[in-house]
């Protein structure tokens, strides 16, 4: 199991507030500013948990966001300024500009997601919903349990066949054959360990009383802190865009609100939002670094 | 006090109600008792085990009763057999319901709605006393068959059972898994009391420490006594379930010994000391022959290096040998050293980064995969499930050769013949292993590689097993297995050679190899030790005994 950082080690639902804080607005702000802030501090989070790969992720991610932002006015060929024709159709520049913030948003979303894989594992998730939905929350349980040993035993039919001169042909038709037996094979198999797992699940009194769920993670008053603020940061930043702060329409014209006066907040509010897990990586790291100085 | 008392059960499936799985079975269990339940396959062990659960006991007709605590165990509600009696099964992983270690302690609890608090306590307390602590946020996809299994028992004590039954719990473990958790077992017994009824194939590892000893034959109790004395009864009634005792006990019998039943090897050794002469006649028997490697090896390995990944660790490190032809050529070892690796090697799944494997005089990359595997290598894997892909037995072997007579032979050799037209998987374990092989022999092979053949299987399928081994040899084709089963290969095989380290080590007939080795041996070499020279197998040591006694006269 990979170690957890700072942020990661807070209860799931503090991991679960935040990431549903940082990509619902992040997809629902399309203000460029608010999205250059957005793209900043996922960036920063995700350097910090993926180290020296995290760059090479991020480079990669580059020509993905070129990509999708010259593609954008090729379809909609809304706005003022036209800066040449293709196939006949105008070309502008504010479909150029409203391509680049769509695409923006899409590798926000990516790194978002990168951070969120590596904070709130599997187990975190269903723990979190353990509570209010036991069943749906169990079959996921198992089928997490399910998926990787399927998985490791159809390699396991695929190898004992190939070792009896089965399934070795090349052509498609041949391949196709291979794969319908392995995976008739593996059905079967699944099959009768379901009934050994019911079994084991009935001899532990499945269905015998009211389950309750075993909490690994507890909520500590730090966590309860954390949510509090969350939710105070989050309510400034609906507020501000409630008034009108955030405001942006890109075609037939750029109108984009500024971000000035009282509007300063909202933004300060969202940056402060999506800078919590840096925070706390980075106050961890230096905490490490002092006391390892006062050795 | 009396925890359960089973009262003229008779039991029979509703397919076949004819035939009585359980027969008139009377037995009394105490608090805190240690029962071995033994008996050849199909004996009824499984079924009467079910019967102790309400929650597992199979449909069909019944008569008599189980009583738990002096009440009909049917009108104790499941929620509180779950809490009382703990129920293991065989299979480590089928039986584990969860993803995480961790929430597979919990499960039981969780189902018994128990408070966040108690959960904690428990929990913790099973991962301590089980050494789980390690291991206790791992994905249980990770673990090995010997923690699963561990897992398995100790997610059932975590709900503090009184009465813990275990249907041949180390079956698909290794020997050093399987003597760790039998030794978990015993612990339990005697630190906690907890009685503890289990049937078992291994019964060197628990014979000494069972208080009672239940012997099972045809849904019937046909003994019920002591371990000691239940030896002596087993060998005057020419039971053939006398091959499975400990192997002291076969020697103290077949040699006729006086005095009290040996159970563990330390017994035996001081047994054996006293009975036979200080000046010994004869020390050893005579040397197995060897064969002529220089004559004809089907298999030639020179240096043979593999590794999964690029930057992995190499699994096999300058492998060399030779096999003889139309051997038994057993290659023994510790788990995870890379044996089943080996095989896969050998018969060219994998491929050797450098290194020469050379069959029937010609290099194995020169092969085409037809003509490799078309009356020349095959394998058969250590689980004979994953070579079946069809509903009957028959449409198995039809699947690999179409030719009705040679099917007949094969099936005629490996004895499955009754069951072809059954699925695979409503096969006992050892008539699942012979239906594989008959399916890897219709490719004709003229090497047979095995990985693990006697897995799971008890003596008496070892016995048939080996059998159907020596008539395959008979017709010239070498075999070569790796296995962890010592006393199997001391028994049948013409050479063993230890792997270990990536390399293979000591290469001798099993009399040479196993008399030379210390502790990796059978447990009839540890008991003969210093006193003969060669003695690998329980036959081997009576046989010197009666030897030396009758030249006394």
């Amino acid at each position: 199991m990979m170690e957890q950082d700072a942020f990661g080690k807070c209860h799931p639902a503090v991991n679960f507030l935040f990431f549903v804080g940082a990509i619902g607005f992040g997809v629902l702000i399309q203000h460029p500013v608010y999205l250059a802030a957005g793209a900043l501090c996922a960036g920063i989070y995700y350097m910090l948990l993926h180290g020296a790969q995290g760059w090479k992720r991020i480079l990669q991610l580059l020509p993905l966001f070129v990509l999708l932002t010259l593609i954008n006015p090729l379809f909609n060929i809304q706005g003022e300024r036209v800066l040449f024709d293709v196939f006949g159709r105008p070309y502008t520049l504010e479909a150029l500009i409203y391509g680049a913030d769509v695409a923006g948003i899409f590798v926000v979303m990516l790194l978002w997601f990168g951070c969120y894989n590596r904070i709130l594992t599997g187990d975190k998730f269903t723990s979190l919903f353990g509570n209010w939905i036991p069943a749906i929350s169990l079959l996921l349980v198992m089928v997490f349990r399910m998926v990787p040993g399927l998985m490791g035993k159809s390699k396991q039919i695929a190898a004992a066949r190939r070792s009896v001169g089965k399934g070795v042909g090349t052509s498609t038709r041949q391949k196709l054959d291979a794969g319908m037996a392995v995976l008739s094979a593996l059905i079967s198999w699944a099959l009768e360990g379901s009934v050994v797992t019911g079994d084991s699940m009935r001899a532990r009194g499945y269905g015998t009383a009211k389950r309750t769920s075993f909490q690994l993670y507890r909520m500590t008053v730090r966590d309860g802190l954390l949510l509090a603020t969350m939710m105070f940061l989050g309510a400034s930043v609906i507020g501000v865009a409630v008034m009108g702060g955030m405001g942006a329409e890109f075609t037939p014209r750029l109108q984009i609100a500024p971000v000035s006066g009282w509007s300063v907040l909202g933004l300060a509010a969202y940056c402060l939002f999506l800078l919590i897990p840096t925070a706390m990586h980075c106050k961890e790291a230096l905490q490490w670094s002092i006391s390892k100085l006062k050795i | 006090m009396e925890h359960f008392k089973i009262e003229n059960l008779t039991f029979s499936y509703p397919a076949a109600s004819d035939r009585t799985v359980l027969k008139n079975v009377n037995l009394t269990i105490q608090k805190g008792e240690y029962i071995v339940l033994c008996g050849k396959s199909g004996s009824g062990k499984t079924t009467l085990l079910r019967h102790l659960k309400t929650v597992l006991t199979p449909h069909g007709s019944r008569t008599g009763q189980v009583l738990f605590h002096n009440t009909p165990l049917d009108r104790i509600g499941s929620g509180e057999q779950a809490a009382r009696i703990g129920y293991v099964m065989q299979n480590p992983d089928d039986q584990i319901v969860t993803d995480k270690v961790w929430h597979e302690l919990a499960f039981g609890l969780e189902c018994l709605g128990c408070d966040q608090q108690t959960m904690r306590a428990r929990v913790a307390e099973m991962a301590c006393y089980f050494g789980i602590q390690d291991w206790f946020h791992r994905d249980v996809n990770a673990l090995s068959g010997g923690q699963k299994q561990l897992l398995n028992l100790a997610s059932i004590m975590a709900m503090q059972p009184e009465v813990l039954i275990l249907d041949e719990p180390t079956s698909q473990l290794d020997p050093i898994a399987a003597s760790d958790f039998l030794n978990t077992i015993r612990k339990i017994n005697t630190e906690l009391g907890t009685t503890v009824i289990v049937t078992e194939h291994r019964l060197e590892d628990i014979f000494p420490y069972a208080d009672r000893v239940v012997v099972m034959k045809n849904g019937e109790i046909i003994a019920d006594d002591a371990p000691g004395t239940i030896g002596k009864y087993l060998y005057e009634q020419k039971e053939e379930l006398f091959l499975a005792m400990p192997t002291p006990m076969r020697v103290f019998y077949s040699a006729k010994g006086t005095g009290t039943c040996p159970l563990t090897v330390r017994e035996g050794r001081k047994w054996l000391n006293r009975t036979v002469p200080d000046e010994l006649m004869v020390r050893a028997l005579p040397e197995q022959p060897v064969y002529d490697v220089q004559q004809k090896p089907v298999l030639t390995v020179k240096e043979l290096w593999f590794r999964y990944e690029k930057n992995g660790p190499d699994i096999l490190r300058g492998v060399s040998g030779q096999v003889p032809a139309g051997s038994l050529y057993a290659i023994v070892g510790g788990n995870g050293a890379g044996k089943s690796t080996l095989l896969k090697v050998l018969c060219g799944l994998n491929r050797p980064y450098r290194g020469k494997i050379k069959l029937f005089g010609k290099p194995l990359e020169q092969y085409k995969p037809e003509e490799l595997f078309r009356n020349g290598v095959s394998m058969l894997p250590q689980d004979p499930k994953s070579l079946f892909v069809k509903k009957t037995v028959r449409e198995e072997l039809l699947e690999m050769d179409t030719d009705e007579k040679r099917l007949e032979q094969v099936s005629e050799i490996c004895q499955i013949t009754a069951v072809l037209d059954s699925h695979p998987y409503d096969l006992s374990g050892g008539e699942q292993q012979r239906a594989a092989l008959a399916k890897v022999l219709l490719t004709q092979p003229r090497l047979l590689l095995l990985d693990e053949p006697t897995k799971g299987m008890d003596s008496f399928f070892k016995e048939t097993f080996a059998s159907v081994l020596q008539k395959l040899k008979q017709q010239g084709i070498t075999v070569v297995m790796v296995s962890h089963d010592v006393e199997f290969c001391a028994q049948y095989a013409d050479r063993v050679s230890m792997f270990f380290d990536g390399q293979l080590l000591s290469t001798g007939t099993p009399r040479q190899f196993f008399g030379a080795n210390s502790f990796y041996t059978t447990a009839a070499s540890r008991m003969s030790r210093g006193v003969f020279e060669n003695a690998v197998t329980a036959g081997a040591v009576a046989e010197l005994c009666r030897l030396n006694l009758e030249e006394q006269k």
